[in-house]
């Protein structure tokens, strides 16, 4: 792994930064507080290849490498996270599965729309009563001539809100004590799908998430991905990539926090000096700085060896458990060392505060990936 | 010193300031307008950049964004060149590397207090028409006209290629970088580096034909006035700014600001 | 034509905005405090058609001798047809020195002349003096802005500078006062014009701007964001002024590039400007010579800007800002 970045990260860090900070920054705070989805950014978005960052060029991605993709992510995260995980969601956990499991034809037909942003993806795998438990989902996929009828009830999917197309993870096979699931590409368009209301977030607000309901949903039979039974494949290989994303954008959200708490201490006055030269405030700053230092080598360690070719579930767990956590640590101490005006809405840090928090929860909670890591350091013969 | 000069047509370059990390806003606007131009009429870009080597990334970025070739001229004798140098030496990597260019498109100025001059001056030492803070240009055929505001003038002008423009900031908004050409620009592009050796440019002729001014001195300004200075919490310091010159203030504004006292009686 | 001829200043006679933009008299007051160090003569170029005026107004205004061409075929002005016969002129009669405005004409015209003359130039003069061994002193900003570099061009003649309005002050206009007046006839090999004139028109739609405003409120980055930016408006409506920016302000896109105070920007004659939360580097600050009265509002109380101004006021700029306009709508009446 490289400890210093190559000129090439160097420009794509710095050519997302400049993005972000023009087209995101002026409307970050007005979109979280009416929890808005800015249709416009994200048609800019698209148009500069947001949404197929690591799709191949044949099907018109960026066919960027999976470091670069995690600093586009960090990027727009340390400005706004809810666009950020957007497109952490569409790229790391939507497209992703297109990637590694679609047939040729499905390839053609979806990789396309998806790297254009012409269809928005999301992942749908979460239920009422299979959160961590994914095993436990409910919703059936029964064949019926050439197709499939999907009945069952998503919940908290991001993006849910606008997005054209969905995996679905339903069961196909009803033996009790082994229950089979499948995945299914699902077309917003399709009769049968339908969206909830969005819902009413404590952070992340601006990323439309609802639940989706599928009806008797008849999908074609051509739109099963992988194979019958290939769901638990499917979806552990694309949450180990997921994590990936989620870790990008938890160390984008403690890195825009922490500057902002730097920037504070050292402008911020009381006892006639700056709050920056008292020791608890330099601690804190110190602090900080480290864990998000060794946030930031988890995460690039984990992309680069996902570059390589190499196995890098264990390593992306810890990343995202480690940036997870460093986020909410920092958020919380940014909004400390801001004292009053870090609670209030005049500021921006009390955002990234509610922001860190669902990095600890989704795409696994903190609990799930301990026991990932867990699981694969007893599980390997030799350490 | 370094200067950033975009290029183009069938050729164009671009140079850069390296003190701002990135590219000197001006020349992305020339560089846009390179774009636009080669969105039109399949031009070829060339960008060119004098500088240390750390220069290259500004190389990079324009070839991001849609450059088709890249030259760095990198020598430690062309440290400290005034313009009259760095146009000189311009001239020299052109004529080497894209002598059949159309068109040279330069920003009109760079951020730093380097002063707009390399364009016009590589446009004597290449003998070609030029015309400086272009807002608009329009090509066809052989002919260039262009738009610009210059000291309150409105002015459209006609020239016919080979030509050079400097483009000012008034129009062609830099475009973002797409990701994909993030890809392209360090994919199979290579960044032809020239010194002064290769240019044919010796030490000596630097000397002789280098620059011409000399800086003697460069010293910290002064300050200049004695003044009066205000401090504390801002709405005391607000009070006591206004209640000193109201009367001076209002009598440029054509109001009274004068505060009213408690005990008016009307 | 004397061996003996006394050297001398040329100033180039940028009339084209004449009652805007004084800058060409400007540059003879100064050229005439040189020439009395240098033992020279101070002599403005004029070309153009029916110029009389022009010719009048710099004899009233300083110039010892005037060259002047009257010709149709230089109605408008043409870069290339002046550097064809100033070259042919400086061959002819070595000018010691030649200033030139830096208009936007100027700026452009200026350093193809310099490389057309194969001397050296030294755009955006704050200042010029001569040195002790009878050089032109060109005082230029350097890269940083708050440094200034003092610049001279050893062994090239004419020793070139341009300079932008407002850095002098011109000579109260004499017109008892004569000068010499050549009126030199159009050279015959005059070069056709590879840029052709289209069309051009005087622009009004900027006349009545910041570049007439009696008050300025300026922002810098101090302010902080573009909405603390954005305020300045409303300060500058209460007191029927205009907002102006800086550099860093214009290229963080918080105000327009028509708003720039500063060298390379609008050319501002407040009575009264506000300087929040701006440093003052020389960029700026050289464009500001002609304010009469300064107010700067800035954190650090050794900022350049604080120390240049008539008030310095010790703060934040958005809070001293936000502050000043609530008392200003409290006490402002007709």
């Amino acid at each position: 792994m490289q400890l210093n970045p190559c000129a090439k990260h160097k420009l794509v860090r710095d050519s997302v930064r400049h993005f972000a900070e023009t087209e995101l920054a002026p409307i970050a705070a007005e979109i979280d507080r009416k929890a808005v989805f800015p249709v416009d950014v994200i048609g800019k978005m698209k148009a500069l290849n947001y949404f197929g960052l690591q799709v191949p060029k044949e099907f018109g991605g960026a066919a960027l490498d999976s470091v670069s993709s995690a600093i586009i992510v960090e990027e727009i995260s340390r400005i706004c996270a809810a666009v950020g995980l957007c497109v952490t969601v569409h790229n790391g956990v939507a497209v992703y599965p297109f990637l590694q499991f679609a047939t040729k034809e499905q390839k053609k037909q979806y990789l396309p729309k998806l790297a254009s942003g012409e269809f928005i993806g999301a992942f749908s795998l979460t239920e009422a009563n299979a959160g961590s438990d994914s095993a436990s989902v409910e919703t059936t996929a029964v064949k019926k001539n050439q197709a499939y009828v999907l009945n069952g009830t998503k919940i908290f999917v991001t993006n849910g809100g606008i997005c054209d197309l969905a995996l679905i993870f339903a069961l196909t096979g009803f033996e009790p004590g082994s229950p089979q699931s499948s995945v299914f590409i699902i077309e917003s368009k399709y009769p049968g799908f339908l969206r909830g209301e969005l819902e009413d977030l404590c952070g992340m607000r601006a990323n439309p998430v609802s639940s989706l309901f599928l009806e008797d949903c008849c999908v074609p039979e051509k739109n099963l991905l992988g194979k019958i039974g290939d769901g638990m494949k499917i979806g552990l290989a694309t949450l180990d990539n997921g994590r990936i994303g989620v870790a990008a954008q938890a160390l984008g959200i403690a890195q825009g926090a922490f500057e902002a708490a730097v920037k504070y201490a050292k402008e911020r006055q009381q006892f006639k000096k700056p709050i920056a030269s008292l020791q608890t405030i330099q601690n804190y700053i110190a602090e900080m700085a480290t864990e998000i230092a060794a946030a930031r080598l988890l995460l690039y360690r984990a992309c680069s060896l996902k570059d390589e070719g190499a196995s890098f579930g264990c390593e992306a767990s810890m990343a995202k458990l480690y940036c997870s956590t460093v986020a909410s640590k920092v958020t919380s101490l940014t909004v400390q060392i801001h004292g009053g005006y870090g609670y209030s809405k005049e500021y921006d840090v009390e955002r990234y505060f509610r922001d860190a928090k669902v990095t600890e929860i989704y795409e696994g909670t903190s609990e799930i990936q301990r026991m990932v890591i867990a699981r694969s350091i007893l599980s390997q013969l030799i350490l | 010193m370094v200067t950033e000069l975009p290029w183009d047509e069938k050729a164009g370059t671009l140079r850069r300031d390296l003190a701002a990390g990135m590219m000197n806003p001006a020349c992305k606007h020339a560089l846009e307008a390179a774009l636009q131009i080669k969105e039109r009429f399949s031009a070829k870009i060339t960008t060119v950049t004098m500088g240390p080597p750390a220069s290259e990334e500004v190389l990079r970025e324009a070839l991001a964004l849609g450059a088709d070739e890249a030259i760095l001229i990198c020598d430690r004798l062309l440290a400290g060149s005034d313009t009259f140098a760095t146009s000189l030496v311009l001239k020299e990597a052109i004529k080497k590397k894209c002598p059949k260019f159309d068109l040279i498109l330069c920003g009109a100025y760079t951020a730093d207090s380097e002063t707009a001059q390399v364009g016009p001056q590589l446009a004597e030492e290449l003998d070609l028409p030029a015309a400086a803070y272009v807002e608009k240009l329009e090509i066809s055929g052989r002919t260039l006209r262009v738009r610009r505001m210059v000291d309150n003038f409105r002015e459209t002008l006609e020239m016919e290629f080979p030509a050079l423009v400097t483009v000012s900031m008034e129009n062609y908004k830099p475009r973002y970088a797409k990701l994909s050409g993030l890809d392209d620009a360090f994919c199979g592009n290579e960044i032809k580096t020239l010194d002064t050796a290769s240019l044919g440019i010796k030490a000596a002729s630097m000397e002789k034909k280098g620059s011409r001014t000399k800086v003697r001195k460069v010293f910290l300004r002064k300050a200049q006035k004695g003044n009066v200075l205000l401090q504390g919490a801002a709405s005391n310091v607000v009070n006591e700014f206004l209640d000193k010159y109201q009367r001076k203030i209002g009598t440029v504004i054509g109001k009274s600001i004068e505060e009213k006292k408690l005990d008016d009686k009307k | 034509m004397t061996r003996n001829r006394k050297k001398s200043i040329w100033v180039f006679g940028d009339y084209r905005n004449y009652y805007q933009n004084r800058v060409t008299l400007q540059l003879i007051a100064r050229a005439v405090a040189l020439a009395k160090i240098i033992e020279a003569e101070v002599c403005a170029l004029i070309f153009g058609h029916e110029i009389d005026e022009w010719i009048m107004e710099y004899t009233a205004h300083g110039a010892d001798r005037i060259l002047a061409i009257d010709d149709p075929a230089l109605k408008s002005y043409s870069t290339e047809k002046y550097l064809a016969i100033i070259e042919a002129l400086a061959k002819e009669r070595n000018p010691e020195i030649i200033l030139i405005g830096a208009t936007d004409f100027g700026r452009e015209f200026a350093p193809r002349l310099a490389k057309r003359l194969k001397t050296g130039l030294s755009a955006d003069c704050v200042g010029l003096d001569i040195t002790d061994d009878g050089l032109l002193l060109q005082i230029a900003p350097s890269f940083c802005g708050n440094m200034l570099a003092e610049i001279v061009t050893e062994f090239h003649r004419p020793q070139m500078a341009t300079v932008r309005p407002g850095t002098f002050k011109e000579i109260p206009h004499d017109y008892e006062r004569k000068a010499i007046v050549e009126r030199l006839p159009l050279m015959n090999n005059l070069p056709k014009s590879r840029v052709r004139l289209i069309e051009y028109e005087r622009s009004v739609e900027k006349e009545h701007t910041i570049e007439n405003a009696s008050v300025i409120v300026c922002g810098g980055r101090g302010m902080g964001n573009r909405e603390k930016f954005k305020k300045l408006q409303e300060l500058a409506k209460l007191l029927g002024g205009d907002v102006g920016a800086t550099r860093p302000v214009v290229y963080a896109g918080w105000a327009e590039h028509g708003v720039l105070v500063g060298q390379a920007g609008k050319h501002i004659k407040p009575k009264i400007l506000f300087s929040f939360g701006i440093s003052g580097a020389i960029q700026h600050t050289a464009g500001l010579g002609e304010a009469d009265f300064i107010v700067a509002i800035n954190k650090n109380p050794q900022a350049t800007m604080m120390k240049m101004a008539d008030v310095a006021v010790v703060g934040d700029a958005s809070d001293v800002l936000n502050n000043l306009i609530k008392e200003l709508k409290k006490r402002i009446r007709e």
